[in-house]
């Protein structure tokens, strides 16, 4: 695999109903940069990723990649409204930016850089295929340095996703992020291990297969059932679980924001992250923090 | 391919060599505005009229797409069942919320946000309808979400680190997408002219395209893709430099991956949306990149529309198909050539054999994405 060092972390979790004001008053902390025509995801974007590379000077280079679940929601739901309910033409702004790589646009902007930019989701496992992707740019040497997110605004509908996991989630908004130089000089961590199973019986082996390298800490992305979860931990034998998804609520980037919050408190530790999505592919992502 | 001139490759590429378009008008009734706009439709039979469509709609356009692509590379189950999936759009899943509300009676925004399921639900869709046991990627960025998948498939095989990849590109009707470049006055009157001295804007296009790429050719006359690029050009979130350098260095970039010189190429197709910004930029790109020595351009919209992130992968299927059966495409619609650009594109179809290609695109959020591909014998 191609080393992927970690340089900086953060994570910006906000209540269910945050303030886009309060996101920019916020964002006033790292940038002086005044944000006109912009909603909350592009705040959440700005805000997360200006947090994790507040004290780096960035390569003109330096490639985006944002993964999301639902993207721009709110926004594109009020355009809906003004084109169904007011029967109107949206605002030509609003209309723009419900494409949501509009918050990548603004945030290379506000960066000054222009490297690659892209977004990408994939149900539950977003984060995963994105840093799928930035391995290969780092790979072919498209992609220097590379800042990689995930950002997804509060759900207001909790049904589908308590239905598929059985639980009861606080939900917030999330915005987690990861500044990744293929370089280890300077790096807080390292991101060693990537890997894709077709089903749980494939993770399972090849967890067993690992043999001793255990790891500190493991976490479960949201679909990860309580038996699934059980298993895993029988085989790993891990110091403790890292539940972020208990203690700092639920988001469709979850898995962005958790690892980012593992880089920020547990130094001198290791991760394993496992998650699935609804067809029961799962997915690791290893992590270590000096 | 399914697009507004038809649902066989046959058909499309011998409409596109005959330069036969078919294009419709479209009121905004739900804004009462008392005039029409030209869109090129997606029309199989009666079934197919904008106010039938439904979620089923959406989904049997997309599968009997996906389906030909399977058939047409003779594809068996395990083939199919081991491949990844790389989807590009712009308006995602919004047709089928827009399908469903029409039999909704609540409110818009408390129906789309209790009834989205997130961008990656179509390509979930796909999987789940042909037994796919691979990864799924869902690109949305703008008019390049089709293109960024293209380049990341073909990187993904390149690396080695899958063997096949199903390529979506899938936009179809949407007011949110027709109303809202209204609402930026984009829309063209009555003709889609890229390029022209007369040209007023785009004209939208519907279309579904899908197309697999392996690691090696199937068939004599596959196009392999040799390289690409992409870049955010952070001049404006709905327009580029009109200097063009960013462009320029995205075609560069590309050209330099694929390790071939500018020379090398022997048509561009340009992604020329027929927008004053774009026309403009590409120019100056094109001109930066190639200098005295431009190679011939076709633009392929007037054809089938913008199909905004579908283009990728339909445009790319239009241009090789047409290559395939050995003509590169004029462009339609074009009579007078702008002075501040000084460029005429194909206004006849020039005969293709072999060779190597650029194909342009560029979206909302500065983002541009180059492809480059070749039919050359020697490069398989």
């Amino acid at each position: 695999m191609i080393a992927m060092y970690i340089h900086s972390a953060s994570s910006f979790i906000g209540g269910e109903n945050t303030d886009p004001i309060f996101l920019k008053e916020k964002l006033g902390s790292y940038t002086e940069e005044h944000f006109r025509r912009v909603n909350r995801f592009i705040l959440l974007t700005l805000l997360g990723a200006r947090q994790c590379v507040h004290n780096h000077a960035l390569d003109f280079d330096t490639a985006i990649y944002l993964t999301t679940e639902h993207g721009n929601l709110g926004e594109t739901a009020s355009v809906l409204d003004e084109i169904y309910t007011a029967g109107s033409l949206p605002k030509p702004f609003g209309f723009i930016n419900t494409m949501s790589n509009t918050a990548a646009f603004y945030l290379a902007r506000n960066l000054g850089v222009r490297g690659r930019n892209i977004m990408v989701s994939s149900q539950h496992l977003s984060f995963e295929r994105g840093l799928e992707l930035l391995q290969v740019d780092f790979a072919l040497g498209a992609t220097g340095d590379a800042l990689i997110g995930g950002v997804d605004e509060a759900l207001l509908s909790r049904t589908t996703l308590e239905e598929q996991t059985n639980r009861v989630f606080k939900m917030v908004n999330g915005s987690g992020w990861l500044y990744v130089r293929p370089v280890k000089d300077g790096a807080c961590g390292e991101i060693s291990e990537i890997r894709s199973f077709s089903d749980g019986h494939a993770c399972i082996k090849w967890m067993t297969e690992r043999g001793k390298s255990n790891v500190d800490l493991v976490s479960f992305g949201a679909l990860i059932d309580a038996d699934e979860a059980a298993a895993m931990k029988k085989i790993l034998h891990p110091l403790a679980e890292f539940d972020y998804l208990c203690d700092y609520g639920y988001s469709g980037s979850a898995t962005a924001c958790g690892i980012s919050l593992f880089i920020m408190l547990f130094h001198g530790k290791t991760l394993l992250h496992i998650n699935r999505d609804q067809r029961g592919h799962f997915a690791v992502i290893e992590v270590e923090r000096y | 391919m399914i697009c507004s001139l038809g649902d066989s490759l046959e058909e499309i590429v011998d409409a596109v060599r005959h330069k036969r378009i078919r294009l419709d008008r479209v009121p905004f009734t739900l804004a009462s505005l008392p005039y029409t706009k030209p869109y090129y439709l997606i029309e199989r039979n009666v079934t197919d009229k904008l106010h039938n469509r439904s979620e089923a709609y959406f989904y049997e356009v997309l599968f009997s797409a996906v389906s030909r692509a399977f058939l047409d590379a003779g594809l068996n189950k395990t083939e199919i069942r081991d491949m990844n999936v790389f989807f590009g759009s712009t308006s995602m899943d919004v047709p089928v919320f827009e399908g469903n509300h029409r039999k909704s009676s609540s409110t818009v925004s408390g129906t789309f946000l209790k009834s989205s399921y997130g961008y990656g639900k179509i390509a979930g869709a796909i999987v789940e309808r042909f037994g796919i046991g691979g990864n799924c990627y869902s690109f949305a960025t703008a008019c390049t979400s089709s293109a960024n998948a293209l380049l990341y498939a073909a990187a993904m095989i390149g690396e080695g680190v899958i063997d096949r990849a199903l390529v979506v590109g899938y936009d179809l009707f949407n007011n949110l997408g027709f109303y809202g470049f209204e609402a930026l006055k984009s829309i063209a009157e009555t003709d889609y002219r890229p390029f022209d001295k007369m040209r007023d804007g785009l004209i939208l296009g519907e279309a579904c395209g899908a197309v697999i790429l392996e690691g090696k050719r199937r068939k004599a006359g596959d196009f392999i893709h040799l390289g690409g690029a992409n870049l955010c050009d952070t001049y404006s979130v709905t327009s580029h430099d009109e200097e063009g350098f960013a462009v320029a260095e995205t075609m560069n970039r590309a050209l330099r991956q694929a390790g071939i010189l500018p020379g090398d190429i022997c048509a561009v197709k340009a992604h020329a949306t027929g927008t004053e910004n774009n026309d403009r930029t590409e120019c100056a790109a094109m001109k930066v990149t190639f200098g005295c020595e431009m190679p011939p351009v076709t633009c392929l919209k007037p054809f089938i529309g913008h199909t905004v992130g579908a283009c990728g992968v339909n445009e790319l299927i239009l241009f090789t198909e047409s290559v395939k059966t050995g003509f590169v495409p004029s462009t339609p619609g074009f009579r007078e050539v702008d002075d501040k650009l000084n460029l005429m594109p194909l206004t006849e179809n020039m005969e293709a054999g072999e060779g190597i290609f650029m194909l342009n695109y560029f979206g909302f959020g500065g983002n541009c994405t180059t492809l480059i591909i070749s039919n050359k014998g020697d490069r398989a």
